[in-house]
Formats: structure tokens, sequence, C-alpha cells
């Protein structure tokens, strides 16, 4: 979960002074620091049970250590492509951390109910852009739908399960990948129902795997040099 | 030829292609203007802040959320549409626009909320006072007038509709629930005086 | 943030001895009562013109002001910084926007200044036709550039016309944590590794130039100056402001341990000025007319935004909305 914040947070924050115009701009900024935000909340957790401190975490793995799904480290694309993106991740976040919020596991409970807030304000940006825009022109119509029917199997993804969701579900810490992607398929239905764009036919999707166990695209390597090229010039310096 | 920029952002783009393709703006490009009245607290009136533009108004209340609470505290947002402003004259610091400036209320509207807002000294923002049910604007103006003209100079009055306004609602606003914890951007967060401190004492030791 | 060095030579206006003097009158009698000007008061064509050209600058300022620290948005070393710096450039689009606000209520359109900055019609401050090459610019820009910004903006800040100082008191608060963020990292450079160290020394060197020429050349006092001042839309002369930010931050840059590249920098205790080398104003011109490093990366980065954002824009706007002039 903390390498999909960090991730995605970061591709959106690409967009940081380039937006479509300057009031959403501000608006899709402030999400992708909130994500970069929760991804060092998760950081912090892990940091108190023994892996490094989040910086080093984050700024100097490589690809193959990451386990963030593939669709966050697609490059930004066009504006339609990175608010599809928001919204088919950020409605399975959503829905993640609700659940998450009643975890048998106290850390992750307690950011989860946290940052439900935020998450709250992320699912109306997304829904309202993903309705204005699905039902606006045709070439607003075409370039939403293409953009669903390339994330789609992308977004699948997300729902990639780990080795150890057995024991995550039998210790009631999470509620697991299945049916969360079943939650996930009926909100986003809802919404997309309500605008002229269509759902890809799950059954004839396949979704593209590997992200959580480092299989990534030819993307996240170059992203993850960039983001780290200022830190690893000295990281044990203090910046 | 293009040169390569030192954002790595922009190398992924061609951005002179776009430059020599450009058209001028036309008009509402940018869409129309939405007035943006933020309460930081619970306790408090909310204020004007300032505009957003934006094509309608939950678009309005998305963009004012970020534009003018991301900082402090909130407890409410409310964003309408400029043209639905009813604006009284605005009078000098010493005269009571009340005293000055009468309208004929309307006799036969239909019954509505109003929300009134003052302005006190020029130069600060619009606050809201109270709301009025008022038969139309004018109505609404002249009930303040009684109403609301407590004996402090009052320069300048905004009338609207309640049914204009979009508010958050009770369940939304947990939205600003972090807000406290954004450290990150607030000057509180970069103190530093010790490192200054540190580095100093060492430079008088070397030296 | 915003680059001083406005240009307060005469624009095209209806000359004061056409204004009616009553109504004249009475507005110079509010301003020297230390009353604001709000929107829908009466005002000079001169007054409105000039404050629209000023404000309209401090906008694009913002704006193209938000790219050069953007160029290491990607890049900033660790979450801390990483999060700032987002928050930053994300405010300079928020000051952008507040500034363009107030100029609208003037009555110039967004879309106007929009286009008149990609056109080069308007300007912005030169300062940010120059490049952010390391992290350590970046940071020289966060603290230094910042903080002369806000020399020229809290003086803004005591002028005439309400919208602005609206504006300009919410911009104020913000940039205090701007001021604050870059001098944290500046410290961790200066006083960091040799490296680090170097890094910042080195954009020292490269910035300097640039920072002394941003608060622009020594006023020319003229009958045109002095009302401007008069009606409080020119607050302060380009020298004092600069001199004001030598007193505050030449110590603050000295007590790290960095070297400011002209011998000739040092404060005479009797006149409470700063003595410089003079900055080379001809290089000031030739940049600010569009030969700089970075002017055509600049406009052709706004004009890609705007041009990307089209589609988007044109599909939600609603045939039946109208613009009218922003009230506050």
């Amino acid at each position: 979960m903390a390498d999909d914040q960090l991730i995605i947070g970061h591709r959106n924050s690409e967009w940081n002074g380039l937006g479509p115009i300057l009031e959403e701009d501000i608006a899709f900024c402030s999400m992708a620091q909130d994500k970069i935000g929760q991804s060092l909340a998760f950081y912090s957790i892990l940091h108190e049970m023994g892996e490094s401190d989040p910086d080093t975490v984050a700024f100097t793995r490589n690809s193959p250590q990451f386990h963030n799904c593939q669709l966050v480290e697609l490059p930004i694309g066009e504006y339609d492509f990175s608010l599809v993106r928001h919204f088919l991740f950020d409605t399975a976040e959503y829905l993640r951390f609700n659940a998450l919020a009643k975890s048998k596991f106290e850390p992750i409970a307690d950011v989860s109910a946290k940052i439900k807030g935020e998450i709250q304000y992320h699912i109306m940006h997304a829904n309202t852009w993903i309705k204005q825009l699905g039902t606006a022109t045709d070439e607003s119509i075409e370039r939403m739908q293409k953009a669903i029917n390339v994330a789609f199997p992308y977004a699948l993804g997300i729902f990639e399960e780990s080795k150890y969701e057995g024991d995550l579900i039998d210790d009631k810490i999470f509620i697991g990948e299945h049916l969360l992607r079943e939650q996930w398929i009926h909100e986003i239905d809802k919404v997309i129902a309500s605008t002229d764009l269509v759902l890809p036919d799950l059954a004839a999707e396949e979704a593209h795997l590997g992200g959580r166990y480092g299989e990534h695209t030819e993307h996240l390597q170059p992203l993850l040099t960039e983001m780290s090229e200022v830190f690893t010039v000295d990281p044990s310096a203090e910046w | 030829m293009s040169i390569p920029s030192l954002d790595p952002r922009l190398n992924r783009v061609d951005i002179y292609k776009y430059h020599k393709e450009l058209q001028p703006k036309t008009s509402m490009d940018q869409f129309e203007t939405y007035e943006v009245f933020v309460q930081s607290k619970e306790t408090k009136p909310y204020q004007h802040e300032g505009i957003v533009h934006a094509p309608n108004k939950d678009m309005a209340f998305l963009f004012g959320k970020e534009q003018f609470s991301r900082r402090g505290t909130c407890t409410g947002l409310a964003v309408v549409e400029t043209e639905k402003i009813m604006v009284s004259p605005m009078t000098d610091n010493s005269e009571n626009v009340y005293d000055h400036v009468s309208i004929e209320p309307e006799k036969d509207g239909k019954e509505e909320t109003y929300e009134i807002f003052h302005l006190f000294k020029r130069g600060k923002h619009m606050m809201h006072q109270g709301s009025v049910s008022a038969k139309g604007f004018h109505d609404a103006y002249t009930q303040a007038g009684s109403t609301y003209n407590t004996g402090k100079v009052v320069l300048n009055v905004w009338v609207i509709k309640h049914a204009d306004l979009l508010f958050n609602t009770d369940d939304q606003r947990v939205i600003w629930s972090t807000l406290s914890e954004k450290k990150f951007r607030d000057a509180i967060a970069y103190k530093a005086l010790d490192k200054i401190k540190k580095f100093k004492e060492e430079q008088t030791a070397s030296n | 943030m915003y680059g001083g060095g406005n240009t307060f030579e005469k624009l095209k206006s209806k000359s004061i001895q056409d204004e009616d003097p009553e109504k004249l009158a009475e507005f110079e009698a509010r301003i020297a009562r230390g009353e604001k000007i709000e929107p829908s008061d009466w005002m000079p064509d001169l007054y409105k013109r000039q404050l629209i050209r000023m404000i309209e600058q401090h906008a694009h300022s913002e704006i193209i002001g938000s790219l050069p620290e953007g160029t290491w948005v990607t890049r900033a070393p660790g979450f801390k910084r990483k999060l700032a710096l987002m928050a930053k450039v994300q405010d300079e689009v928020g000051h952008g926007q507040l500034l363009y606000s107030a100029a609208e209520t003037l009555g110039k359109s967004r879309e106007q200044m929009i286009d008149d900055l990609i056109s080069g019609k308007s300007k912005y401050s030169n300062i940010f036709n120059y490049p952010a090459l390391t992290w350590a610019d970046s940071c020289f820009i966060s603290w230094l550039v910042d903080a002369g910004a806000i020399v020229n903006q809290l003086a803004n800040a005591k002028g005439s016309y309400g919208p602005y100082c609206r504006a300009l008191d919410r911009i104020c608060i913000e940039e205090s944590f701007h001021l604050k963020y870059g001098h944290h990292c500046v410290i961790h450079l200066a006083t960091g590794t040799p490296k680090q160290r170097e890094m910042m020394q080195e954009a020292l060197n490269r910035w300097w130039a640039p920072m002394m020429h941003f608060f622009g050349p020594s006023d020319k006092i003229s009958t045109h100056t002095e009302v401007l001042m008069r009606w409080k839309v020119k607050m302060a002369s380009n020298d004092e402001c600069r001199n004001q930010f030598l007193d505050m931050y030449v110590p603050k840059i000295w007590e790290l341990g960095l070297t400011i590249p002209d011998e000739n920098l040092k404060k005479n205790e009797e006149t409470r000025q700063w003595e410089y080398t003079e900055p080379d104003w001809e290089e000031f011109k030739r940049v600010i007319n569009g030969d700089g490093p970075c002017n055509k990366e600049r406009l052709a980065v706004r004009a890609m935004a705007e041009e990307r954002g089209r589609w988007v824009r044109r599909a939600l706007l609603n045939p039946k909305s109208k613009y009218v002039t922003p009230l506050a």
C-alpha cells in the first residue's frame, strides 16, 4: 500500500504547475500530497516494525523491490488518463481503507480511520470529474473511454493477492482482495453507469499482474532513478 | 530544434510543439466565477475569501476547498455564482450603508431564505451576518437593515439566496479532518536554529 | 513570489487633467485618510491601468516562478522535502490564481492576461528566466528569491487597492512557510557534507547577480512616479527594497560561512546603506526583452499547459454560463 501511494503521488505531482486550469492544478496537487503523506504513514508503521527509515526505504530501492501495482507506475499521459487512473485507483483505496479501519492490526486501523476524510474528498473529486467529462462532448467521452480501456486491465492488478492473503484474512487483518474487487466493481459501475462511458467486459479482460511481486513495466525504474537522483548523491547526508 | 529542459517532466513532451499551434483564448475559456466563503471554526461566521473559476457549482466547491481551506482549520465551505449576488453600493468608512441606501422591497414574491453579508472596513473581508426570510432581494436587504443594523457601521451589503449557495453537508466535514496534521505546509515545521548554532560553534572551535 | 523592478513608466491612459476634479479630490482624500479603494469606487484611469499592469505582472511572476522550482519537484530528496516542495509549487500557482482574481476586479479578463503572458506582451519577474541547474539552486530560490519577494509584497500590502491587499495578506502568510522552508534547506546544505556545501556555494555564485537585478534599476523619480506614490500604488523605491533585502539577509548568508560573489559588498554604517558593485543593467534589459537562458522555455511550457488543457475546458464549458466581473 505504501508503495502504491508513493508512486501514484509521485506520478500525479508531475502535473504540479502544468494542469488544465489553475484551480484544478491546486486541487490535484493537494491530493498528490495526501498520497505521499499516506505512504509516509505506512512506511513509518513498517519502520516501527523493524524496517529501515521511510526515506531509505522509499529512495534507495530499485524497481524489483517495489510492490506497487503496475497501474500507478504508468506515465501520466494526457489529463484523461490521469483522471481515469485517479478514479479507478482511489475508488479501490476508499474501499480498502474503509475495510482496514476495522482491521485487527491496530496501527493500520488507526491510519486508515484517520485518512478517511482525505480519501472522501479524492472520491468526490474523481466522481465529479468522471461524471462530467463522461457526459460532456463527443471528444471528452471518446478520450475518457479510451483511457478506461487502457487503464482497466492494469486496475484489475490492484487486487493481486500476496503470498499471505490467507493469513491476513484468517487473522481479520484484511477482508481480502477478492471481496474488495467485488465491492470495487460495484462502485465504479455505479459511477460509470451514470455517464456515456462503458466498462470493459470483465470476462474478456486479463489483469496485469506481477507488481506485488516486483515485476514492473519499463516505466518504474526511470521514475525511481529520477525520484532519488538528489537523495542518492549522498544517502547518509541530511538534505 | 529543441534544447532539453532541466526539468525531466518537460522532456517527456515536446513542449515547443504547442507554442506554434497556440490560438488566442476564446471568451469563457476560463469559465465563470464563483465566490467562496469559508467558516474556519464552528463558532465563527462564514467569511468571503475570494473567487474560483469553474464550469459549475460542484467543481467550484472542489476547487474552493483546496484554494481557500488547505491550511489552518475549516468547518464549512460555500460557493455561489458571482452573478447571483445582490451587492449594495459601497460607502465611506464613517457612513452606514443602511442609512444612505434604501430600496423598495418586493411585495408579492415567494418567501425564501436569504443570507446577509456585511463589510465593516474597507480592505477587509465580507462577513456573514445572518439570514432573513424575504420575498425578494430588496425585501431581504430592507429586513436586514432593521434586523442587523446594530449600530456598527456597515459599508457594504451582499444578499444571497440561500438556495443558490452550495454548502458542504455535515457528513462532508470530515474532508478537513487531517488539516492539522499537514504541518509541512506551515513555517513552524522548519526550525533549524540549533543547526546554525552548532555550525557556528564548530567554526569557532576550528579557528 | 514576485520580482520587483516593475515598470512604472507612463502608460497610455487618460491624462489626470481630464479626470473629473471633484471625483479625483474625493478619491485622493480617501487614500490620504488611509482608507482602501474597492472595485466599485470611482478611480482615475491611470490608477486602474497601472494597477492592472502591476498585479498582472505579479500574477505572471507567480505562475512562471513555479517553473524553476518545479524543475526539482520530482527529485526532491526525502519525504519532508518532497512534500514541502509540492506544497510550495502549489502555493505559487495558488498565488497566481489570487492575483489574477484581484486584477479581474479591475476589468481585465483572465483569458486576456494569459494570452498576453504567452504572447510576450506582458512581463514577469526577470529572475525566473534563469535555470535551476541543481537542487541547491532550487533551495536558493525557495529562500532568497522568496525573501526578496516578501520585501516587495509586504510593502505592497500597505497599498491602497482593497482586493490586492487582501490577496497579499494571504500570500504573505503562505510565503512565511516558503521562507522558512527555503532557509531550512540552505542551512542543511551549507552545514552539511563538503559536497553539499559546494553545491550551495555554486548556486549562490550563479544566482547573486540575478538577485541584485531582482529589485530593478534605481527609479527615475518623475511626476508620474510621485503621483503613483501618492495614490499608494508604488509603495517603496527599488533601491529601498534592495537595501532592506541586503540588510535582512546578507548577515544570514554570511553566518552560514557562504561567500557572496561581490567583493565590494559592504554596509556603510554612516549612511546605513549597502554598497555593492553596480549590477549589469544591460544584461537585465537584454534578458527582460527575451534573450535570457530560459525565456523561450518558460513561455513554451505555459503554452503547452494551456493547449493540453484546452479539450478539458472546452468539454466542461456550459454554453449558457456568463462571466461577470468578480466582486472583491
